[in-house]
């Protein structure tokens, strides 16, 4: 008996600090569990049963899953079941919140260094400071309750991550989001803006990649153009480092251009000025030509400086396009014949990838940067037509082997022919 | 004596005569004989079979010194050898040719030796062995289609390997094994380019060894008609005879070879992307079109059995029918012999019709 309680003994030492590991998991997962005690005390027993949606949203709420009660928002007393000793003067009850108070109560948070680094330290916490720099925050702070305010993008209940993809501020989200408003003509009436970004933005370059391709990590939403939390409309001097933002190399070429400082001294929108607001194509070569409705004709005369530097683009666009077709052609009878035309094809991508960068020195207006880059399009699609001839030459060559060969085999045929029929006769 | 080159050539035979028992094998060669009538022509495929094999040895060797059995180098190798190395295009042309002609070749050999009843008593084994070649050389066109890493081929060998795992127990661990992994992948390639090169060669080598031992030893065969009718026998010797013919067929085999390299060189497509969605309309070669077409009929289910699993149950069924047949029809019975005669011709109707709806798909 002694020996067995030793044992025992030996036994829990052994196990033990296992058996305290164990219960240090559980409150872990239990927060990972989708069955999550919800915080909100008294208060869900009368507003869960009265309300499913409410429950349902709350329990996807990112402040839920941290532990964050009603009474942080809304004030009162969540360890009384009684709603009026819940909502008794003293515990700072107030009930559904204003606009305003929504954007003072998430701030209170949110914009608190201390207390967002010991629960989520790698969210910003300028929020708030930049909302009031928003056309949102301005017309709030005059007391405009229309205005979007944290809750009417982010929802009261049932916030979720930026990159959950339930989340109405998830990248491909966001445009609904803010057409929710901005496309509501009658709501934006009193504000004097157009409604039509959003139906101009679906059929944009962007809205497509963004919506159609589901491109959230290159293609922008409203936000990446117009700021988040302070969004406004980009003044004139700020749209080539917002474009610039990711077409870098476009917003340098513009900036180091002759047409930097003429767009400047006619307050024309660097960018927007030619390839349009929200409504951004995919751009073409009959930008360039010198015709009514053409990019550049918006500000050149037929016959100016800028004019010829035009057409001398689009010239040569339509001569590298020329070449292209007349490579296309070849590669593909040779291709169609059998012949490997691989080695014809590198050229072809080296230079096809010449044309965009040329396209994109476009924005330095500048025919000697344009004369180098066509030189080397020019050596790659000449390399691409010679090996592509080459392939028709090598084919001719096969073909003349075969026939030399078949020549050579026909004739040792006959030759075996001719011995077995000089063979003696069989039995 | 002079060392005009007769003498020469007189000088080695005898130096060799000393030394070996070519006299015997002269007398032995001599004697040999091969039957001569309306069938004759068919018995020329074994051979043709045999000259598009040792073309296949001949090419496969110098498509060796610059292939690289890889998943990061075999597709750019093979598009080395196509457009760089001399003649290397037409190496790997024939290749793959050679590759599809000679188990056309195997199939009209092997329907041949059936509908001639080729297979009865004694040659048995000459059949069993001749089946385990074609298997062989199914085994090569499988393997050796996944070697230029292409897309079709990769996503081909997907659904290739796909189907050795339905088959009941071993299925899974072959797959496995053949695959080296869960999934086609760049260890598959290194597995497939050993059986191609190494065990598949070894295999066939001695299956080959076997079943020309048989043949040598047992003759080929001839006409049940002529037991009874020994007047109609006909034969003509092996050597000049036959092997003068054969060659003459070898020289047309050659050449019809060399066009289809010319005209029609092995494609090499896009490069295989272990990642990317497998791209509409993949197909398996054209031999292994008809179990693959066969297969897609197949119900989801059986009775208790997945479709697939049934479907290969009655192709592997089928098969051993097929290795069985000169157990099954000894020509004892004519009625017998007519169901036999009249399976293989439904066969080749089945391998047609599933074939061409493989290839209209």
């Amino acid at each position: 008996m002694r020996f067995l309680a030793s044992a025992l003994v030996i036994v829990s030492a052994a196990f033990g600090p296992v058996a305290w590991a164990d219960e240090l998991d559980e409150p872990e997962e239990a927060v990972d569990s989708a069955e999550i005690e919800l915080p909100g005390g008294e208060c869900l027993a009368c507003h869960l049963t009265t309300d499913d949606k409410l429950g349902e949203l709350w329990k996807a709420d990112v402040h839920a899953r941290a532990g964050i009660t009603c009474v942080t928002c809304h004030g009162g007393d969540d360890t009384k079941a009684d709603k009026d000793l819940a909502k008794r003067p003293g515990t700072k009850y107030r009930g559904a919140l204003t606009p305003r108070q929504v954007v003072d109560s998430c701030g209170g948070c949110h914009s608190d260094a201390e207390y967002m680094k010991e629960r989520k330290p790698l969210l910003p916490i300028d929020q708030l400071e930049k909302y009031w720099t928003s056309w949102h925050g301005k017309l709030l702070k005059e007391g405009e309750p229309k205005v979007a305010q944290c809750a009417s993008c982010h929802h009261a209940h049932g916030i979720r991550e930026v990159n959950d993809a339930k989340s109405p501020v998830y990248a491909s989200n966001v445009p609904a989001t803010c057409a929710h408003c901005h496309a509501d003509a009658e709501y934006m009436r009193e504000f004097g803006i157009k409604t039509n970004q959003y139906e101009q933005y679906v059929e944009s370059v962007h809205g497509k990649a963004l919506l159609e391709k589901n491109d959230v990590r290159g293609a922008p939403a409203c936000n990446d153009c117009h700021g988040n939390h302070g969004a406004a409309p980009p003044s004139v001097s700020a749209i080539t480092h917002i474009c610039g933002a990711c077409h870098s190399y476009n917003a340098e070429l513009f900036l180091g251009s002759p047409l930097a400082p003429a767009f400047r001294e006619r307050s024309l929108a660097d960018c927007v000025a030619c390839h349009g607001q929200h409504e951004i194509t995919h751009t073409s070569d009959s930008w360039l030509e010198d015709e009514p409705g053409g990019a550049c004709r918006k500000c050149h005369e037929t016959g100016d400086e800028g004019s010829e530097l035009a057409l001398y683009f689009a010239d040569s666009m339509e001569s590298v396009h020329q070449s292209f077709d007349e490579i296309d052609g070849l590669l593909t009878e040779a291709e169609t014949k059998g012949m490997d035309v691989t080695e014809a094809e590198d050229y072809v991508e080296a230079a096809r990838q010449g044309l965009m960068q040329a396209r994109t020195l476009i924005h330095a207006f500048s025919k000697p940067v344009m004369e180098e880059k066509l030189i080397e399009i020019s050596a790659n699609q000449a390399a691409a037509l010679e090996a592509g001839y080459s392939a028709l030459r090598g084919l001719q060559e096969r073909r003349r082997g075969l026939a030399i060969s078949t020549l050579l085999l026909l004739l040792l045929t006959i030759v075996v022919a001719i011995k077995i029929r000089m063979l003696p006769p069989t039995e | 004596m002079s060392t005009s080159p007769e003498n020469r050539d007189r000088a080695i035979v005898a130096w060799a005569k000393d030394r070996y028992p070519i006299a015997k094998f002269a007398e032995w060669a001599k004697h040999k004989t091969v039957p001569v009538g309306p069938n004759a022509f068919w018995y020329y495929f074994g051979g043709i079979t045999l000259f598009l094999f040792l073309i296949q040895v001949g090419t496969g060797i110098l498509l060796m010194f610059y292939y690289k059995g890889s998943a990061d180098t075999a597709f750019a190798s093979v598009r080395f050898i196509s457009a760089k190395v001399p003649f290397g295009w037409l190496i790997r042309s024939v290749h793959a040719w050679s590759a599809n002609l000679m188990i056309l070749s195997a199939f009209i050999h092997m329907f041949s030796v059936f509908f001639m009843r080729a297979y009865r008593k004694p040659r048995e084994l000459t059949w069993v062995s001749g089946i385990a070649l074609l298997g062989l050389l199914l085994g090569f066109g499988f393997s050796g289609y996944l070697l230029p890493w292409n897309e079709l081929a990769f996503f081909a060998t997907k659904v290739g390997t796909d189907i050795v795992g339905v088959i009941p127990v071993i299925g899974e661990p072959i797959m496995y094994v053949l695959r080296g992994g869960e999934d086609v992948t760049g260890s598959t390639l290194p597995r497939f380019f050993a059986l191609h090169v190494a065990l598949f060669p070894a295999l066939l080598t001695i299956f080959i060894a076997g079943h020309l031992f048989f043949i040598q030893l047992q003759g080929i065969h001839e006409p049940g008609t002529w037991k009874a009718h020994p007047e109609q026998r006909k034969t003509m010797p092996f050597f000049p005879h036959f092997f003068m013919r054969e060659m003459l067929l070898w020289l047309i085999t050659l050449n019809i070879l060399a066009v289809l390299a010319v005209y029609f060189p092995a494609e090499l497509g896009v490069e295989a992307d272990p990642f990317a969605p497998a791209p509409a309309g993949i197909k398996p070669e054209w031999y292994f079109l008809a179990t693959f077409e066969f297969l897609k009929y197949m119900p989801a289910h059986v009775g208790p059995m997945e479709g697939e699993e049934f479907g290969l149950l009655i192709i592997s069924i089928g098969f051993l029918g097929w290795c069985l047949v000169p157990w099954i029809d000894r020509g004892r019975n004519p009625k017998l012999t007519k169901i036999v005669m009249a399976a293989g011709v439904a066969i080749i109707v089945f391998l047609s019709i599933m074939t061409y709806r493989g290839f209209a798909a």
